[in-house]
């Protein structure tokens, strides 16, 4: 069966006849052979070095050398006032990044007691949910390009940059978004923005299957996915190991569920959980979150307090302009505002601003699995310590033990399958 | 596999109360057969794709088109008679997150209003986040839609008040696409 081939049966070495004019006496050295793979490798998305120590093709151990992407993110937030340090967040884990600022902003607003309104929950579970599907979709793309597929990359790099074009209009960057604020966000959604969203979200479940039919079921996938790289449940436990790595293990861990933030108990949901702990169950789960997160998307476009942007910011316009005229002329009406619209909980003036001294964690489910911040502050603009707790960092110290006695050949497939981004594990 | 099985995901069907024991039972019942015939449906779709229009622009001959919140160079804005608005509160460069990125040198005039003598923003080293858009009091610092801004010196991406400075009608008609008050005296 091909499809069951045990590592094992690779540790007998091949049975080829030596080459002409080469005497072997005593059969094949068997010394191991100490490889660096790394640091700049195609496959390892960003830089990583893997010290291997291979016998034959067969993988004896492995230490991954980390800290070529460390640019001091932790101790920045100590030269830096809080609003000065935040666009530098961006660019921890820049597939992401909407997630680490929601984390930074929620300890801010936990340390201070901003509330937030409503609506802004709602922006911000959009675009955490869109962020999520594109940082999906390149995981879907450079994953079955390290398999050997190049045709998925570039419909996931497509659909990748509709979403992105999508972000461009609302925060006017692709990927350093720096939208979210403390106890809002920095600009109300454009006019029509949120039809557009809809456009997408009916027309990407059609591309999924798209990409299900070339890659889903392919022998060839199949064959270099299932069986490989098992990571149970009691390894993930032991290594940190968070996201869809532990739900592939059928281990149902979603703070979203379990530990709701923002509005995530108002909306219906289901977390894809596999038992099989494979590479494979992997991919299963990180395609099945990809329509869940649609899903979430739907829901929130529908119940969204204010409706689109456009019209609201008439009516916010008008309510403004009445109440300063008010002033005036008491007899003046004011139209209805329902504080649920608001953009900011209470509007701080973010060149002075100081949050009172104390300490929060914050931690919120990402693409990679847990990823937390935790927050000092001392009753100056600085934060007196930032700490990030990034998924990617935990996700990959289980690769040796995951490694121990797979093929050379299966690493980049194992390791591209744990969704690693190296600088959110150098920071 | 999936414990998640629900009626509105239709389209994960193929995947939905399967696991992966049962996908490779399915495959070894006649592994050629079934290999094959996901291989051709994979073909069939990538072959659908030929028909749909490329999604690619011929830049430079067909420019993108950039939202009106882009983050582009950066700016600074005149009063609708030309003169300069900026009244060097040094607000951009305290919350620049890079250090003296923005530097200002301002007086005070006989009548007490600012002068601003110099102003510079070195783009080589901005990280265009758009902090100093957000906290200028009078709306003077501000981004364009202009992506092309290689040069061929590091000397050359400091820009000084005048490569900045927009005039009186650049400013009214950027004032007008962002929906501010077009008539700043």
């Amino acid at each position: 069966m091909m499809m069951m081939s045990t590592p094992s049966s690779t540790l007998t070495p091949p049975d080829v006849k030596p080459m002409q004019g080469v005497s072997v006496e005593k059969g094949f050295d068997t010394n191991d052979l100490v490889v660096n793979i790394g640091p700049q490798h195609p496959s390892t998305h960003g830089v990583l070095r893997l010290i291997t120590t291979l016998n034959g093709e067969v993988v004896k151990d492995m230490e991954p050398v980390i800290g070529y992407l460390h640019r001091s993110k932790e101790k920045m937030a100590e030269s830096r006032s809080l609003f000065q340090y935040q666009p530098t967040i961006d660019r921890v884990e820049y597939l992401s990044s909407f997630y680490d600022h929601l984390a930074f902003v929620n300890c801010v607003e936990k340390i201070a007691g901003l509330g937030v309104p409503k609506r802004v929950e709602y922006i911000r579970m959009i675009t955490l949910e869109l962020n999520r599907i594109t940082s999906h979709l390149l995981w879907f793309g450079t994953f079955l390009l390290d398999l050997g597929a190049s045709t998925p990359f570039f419909w996931a790099f497509r659909d990748r940059e509709e979403v992105f074009t999508l972000f461009e209009k609302l925060t006017g960057a692709r990927m350093m978004y720096n939208y979210y604020r403390f106890g809002g966000v920095n600009a109300d959604l454009p006019s029509g923005w949120l039809n557009e969203v809809r456009k997408f979200i009916d027309d990407f479940p059609r591309r999924l299957d798209e990409y299900e039919a070339v890659a889903t079921k392919n022998p060839i996938v199949l064959d270099r996915t299932i069986g490989q790289g098992i990571l149970t449940k009691e390894t993930c436990l032991q290594f940190g190991v968070t996201g869809p790595a532990l739900r592939a293990a059928g281990y149902a861990a979603d703070l979203r569920k379990t530990n709701p933030y923002s509005c995530y108990n108002e909306v219906e949901f289901e977390v894809p959980v596999a038992t099989e702990a494979d590479t494979y169950a992997r991919y299963v789960v990180r395609v099945q979150e990809m329509r869940e997160s649609l899903k979430i998307i739907r829901q929130c476009i529908d119940n969204i307090p204010g409706g689109d942007g456009g019209e609201l910011g008439l009516l916010k316009a008008k309510v403004d302009e009445a109440t300063k005229a008010k002033k005036k002329d008491p007899t003046i009406e004011v139209p209805a505002w329902n504080s649920d619209w608001d953009m900011f909980g209470k509007k701080i003036n973010l060149l002075t601003y100081k949050p009172p001294a104390g300490e929060a964690s914050v931690f919120v489910e990402s693409p990679r699995g847990v990823l937390g911040c935790y927050m000092v502050t001392d009753g100056t603009p600085k934060a007196a310590r930032v700490k990030w707790r990034g998924a990617s960092f935990s996700n990959l110290s289980c690769l040796p033990a995951l490694m121990k006695g797979h093929m050379y050949s299966d690493l980049m497939a194992i390791f591209g399958s744990l969704d690693v981004i190296m600088p959110e594990v150098d920071r | 596999m999936m414990m998640m099985v629900s009626e509105q995901t239709q389209a994960s069907a193929s995947l939905a109360g399967k696991t992966t024991t049962d996908v490779i039972k399915q495959s070894t019942n006649s592994l050629v057969v079934d290999g094959l015939k996901e291989i051709t449906r994979g073909l069939l779709t990538v072959l659908k794709q030929h028909n749909t229009d490329p999604i690619t622009l011929e830049y430079p001959e067909v420019m993108p088109e950039l939202s009106d919140r882009f983050h582009g160079r950066l700016s600074l804005l005149s009063k609708s008679d030309g003169t300069d608005l900026c009244i060097g509160c040094q607000a951009c460069a305290r919350v620049c997150p890079c250090d003296d990125l923005i530097q200002i040198e301002m007086h005070r005039d006989a009548d007490k209003k600012p002068v601003i003598d110099r102003f510079t923003i070195d783009l080589g080293r901005c990280i265009f986040c758009g902090n100093c858009t957000e906290v200028c009091p009078v709306d003077c610092i501000k981004f364009l839609p202009d992506f092309e801004l290689a040069d061929y010196s590091r000397e050359a991406l400091v820009l000084d008040k005048k490569d900045l400075t927009l005039n009186g009608e650049e400013s009214d008609q950027w004032r007008k696409e962002h929906g501010l008050a077009v008539t700043v005296a």
